[in-house]
């Protein structure tokens, strides 16, 4: 059974055609990859997964659910979520509350509880905040509680971005680019994290990114997209081999 | 620098309540009717400026129409007293509720189509309905058309109307600021700061925005009500764009999303014109220079209002005058 399983997928804006009749399935637990050149239509691959985009043809079976057409927060709601490639934090809101927002979300919460200020809705607060403090923990961002999010350093700022969304106990988490603006480091200890995460909350990870190194050292499968096209898919040896995906990169030798 | 003294909340309501009565029955009997009228005001346009931050403070839309809310409110609850109940004071608690939610329900009628695409569409519909209820007011003659509504049942005394004025105060006060401050109001911030990842992490857009048009629009409708049990009269010109455009600017002046800073800026706009009318300046009206004037000022020196969004008290914390 595929967690995931995306058929004949396209959109087109304007005369573009951004994705262009992409098909790929992704097992459970797998962390697969979607890569490509700049441009090829990795990050609206995603806007469609998550529902921002309307797909022109094509279907997106999400858990035995046809997702294709549904709004961006049910989409979440049955188990997908994901960060952005530029990162949208609720910058006004403390680091820890950006969490909360999103474990609220589950939580059951009456009006009345906070217009009296029960006890209930004390002690649902404080749950909340003990919650994130373990998931930021993870992370290494507890330090960072009371921060405004806008006030953390980049790379700490993609990492919030994803506590955040694995806040929403998705059993996809889809990245896009999260190594971006990080240095060696921080991306050695992204790749551990996130092996870490999916193990931890058992996910389903499906990652776009332009570091060859992060890709091939994580990644259990790759898809590769070329002007909105599927050039290749399959373990990361072979992608590194592939003639087409090594045009698609360098360009066509010239003989 | 000054020390909070820690007491429970049902001791601090209860000194609020006491104290409120006493300022109540000494406002009764040494000041002259003039100052009465201006006091009440003050609370009809503090309700107002709340209903109106709640929507565009913190759900971060605009509303260019909550003098139609505030009419709808208004003629709903005077219509109720006189033609259904026996026209008694005794009854204006009742109708004014009823009145709350009346408008409610005409709040969720504009938000049917004001949330189906993201941006100012509110604003938009909302100043389509205020024009509509205006025309419809203008046109319906058994409220009395464009000659107005009169002899609407009032509070036989001061302290009665005082003390209604200041119950409503206080509970639109304290739910708004209770629901800003709870899992919901958290809600509306996020959307505020970033819609698409709101919207990421499962939050109903939609669904958010309508339930605060909602409860502003009931809010609204209970000022209205009070408004017009106040005056005992109204017309369709008490309820033009104008009106609109002075609640809006109580709730910017005070802060977008502060609560306190609505209730602050509502006082300071309805005691200003009255202190600008009694300066000796013969024909001139001063008021149309110096208004404009403050307005200016404040948006270059205070652009975020009076307060920003924090209340009253984490504004003093924040400035260190005050220890928590
Ligand atoms: N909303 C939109 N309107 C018009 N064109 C769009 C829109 N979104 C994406 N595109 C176009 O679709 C194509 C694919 O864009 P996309 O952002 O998916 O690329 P990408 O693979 O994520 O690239 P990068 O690696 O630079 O992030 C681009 O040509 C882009 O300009
Ligand atoms: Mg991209």
């Amino acid at each position: 059974m595929n967690l995931i399983e995306v058929k004949n997928l396209s959109i087109q804006f304007g005369g573009l055609t951004a994705v262009d009749n992409v098909s790929f399935a992704i097992k459970p637990n797998e962390i697969f990859g979607l890569i490509g050149p700049n441009g090829a239509g990795k990050t609206t691959v995603f806007n469609m997964l998550s529902g921002f985009y309307q797909a022109d043809h094509g279907e997106i079976i999400f858990n035995g659910n046809t997702i294709t057409d549904l709004k961006p927060h049910t989409i979440n709601r049955l188990g997908i979520a994901r960060t952005f490639q530029n990162i949208r934090l609720f910058k006004g809101l403390s680091v820890v509350e950006n969490v909360i927002v999103a474990l609220q979300q589950r939580e059951k919460h009456t009006w009345l509880d906070s217009l009296l200020e029960t006890k209930k809705f004390y002690q649902t607060e404080k749950i909340l905040f003990e919650h994130s403090i373990a998931l930021l923990k993870i992370f290494e961002l507890d330090r960072y509680k009371n921060h405004l999010a806008n006030a953390l350093p980049y790379g700490a700022q993609r990492k919030l971005e994803i506590v955040r969304a694995l806040a929403t106990q998705p059993k996809l988490l889809m990245l896009d680019e999260p190594a971006a603006g990080m240095n060696h480091s921080e991306k050695a200890e992204l790749n551990d994290l996130v092996r870490f995460i999916k193990n931890k909350f058992q996910l389903t990870i499906l990652i776009i990114e332009h570091d060859m190194k992060v890709i091939m050292n994580i990644c259990d499968r790759i898809v590769v997209l070329h002007r909105g096209q599927k050039i290749a898919e399959g373990v990361p040896l072979d992608i590194k081999a592939s003639p087409p995906v090594i045009e698609a990169y360098l360009g066509k030798r010239i003989t | 620098m000054i020390r909070m003294i820690q007491i429970s909340r049902w001791t601090q309501a209860l000194i609020f309540l006491i104290g409120f009565l006493i300022l109540g029955i000494a406002l009764h009997f040494f000041l002259n009717s003039y100052i009465h009228a201006i006091l009440i005001s003050f609370m009809i346009n503090a309700i107002m400026a709340l209903s109106l931050n709640f929507i565009t403070g913190l759900a971060d839309q605009f509303s260019l129409g909550h003098a139609g809310l505030m009419a709808v409110g208004a003629y709903t609850s005077a219509l109720l007293s006189k033609e259904l109940l026996s026209d008694h004071w005794f009854f204006i608690p009742l109708t004014v509720l009823a009145a709350g939610l009346v408008t409610s329900f005409v709040g969720y009628l504009v938000s049917l189509p004001s949330f189906k695409l993201k941006g100012d569409y509110l604003a938009i519909v909302t100043l389509g309905m205020a024009e509509i209820v205006r025309v419809l007011i203008l046109n319906w003659n058994s409220v009395g058309g464009p000659r107005g509504y009169n002899a609407i049942i009032k509070f036989p005394n001061f302290l009665l109307s005082y003390s209604f004025s200041v119950f409503v105060l206080v509970v639109t006060f304290v739910v708004l600021f209770r629901l800003k401050k709870s899992w919901y109001g958290r809600n509306l911030w996020a959307l505020n700061e970033d819609d698409i990842a709101a919207e990421v992490m499962g939050l109903d857009l939609v669904q958010s925005k309508r339930n605060a048009f909602i409860i502003s629009s009931f809010f609204a409708g209970i000022g209205g009500g009070v408004y017009a049990h106040h005056l005992g009269y109204i017309s369709p010109g008490s309820f033009s764009f104008l009106i609109s455009v002075q609640i809006l600017i109580m709730a910017v002046l005070g802060g977008l999303g502060s609560m306190s800073g609505s209730v602050i800026a509502a006082f300071i706009l309805t005691i200003l014109p009255e202190v600008l009318r009694s300066l000796p300046t013969g024909s001139v009206d001063v008021r149309m220079i110096v208004y404009p004037i403050i307005l200016i000022l404040m948006m270059i020196l205070r652009p975020q209002g009076l307060l920003g969004r924090m209340e009253l008290l984490e504004f003093l914390r924040s400035k260190n005058w005050i220890r928590s």
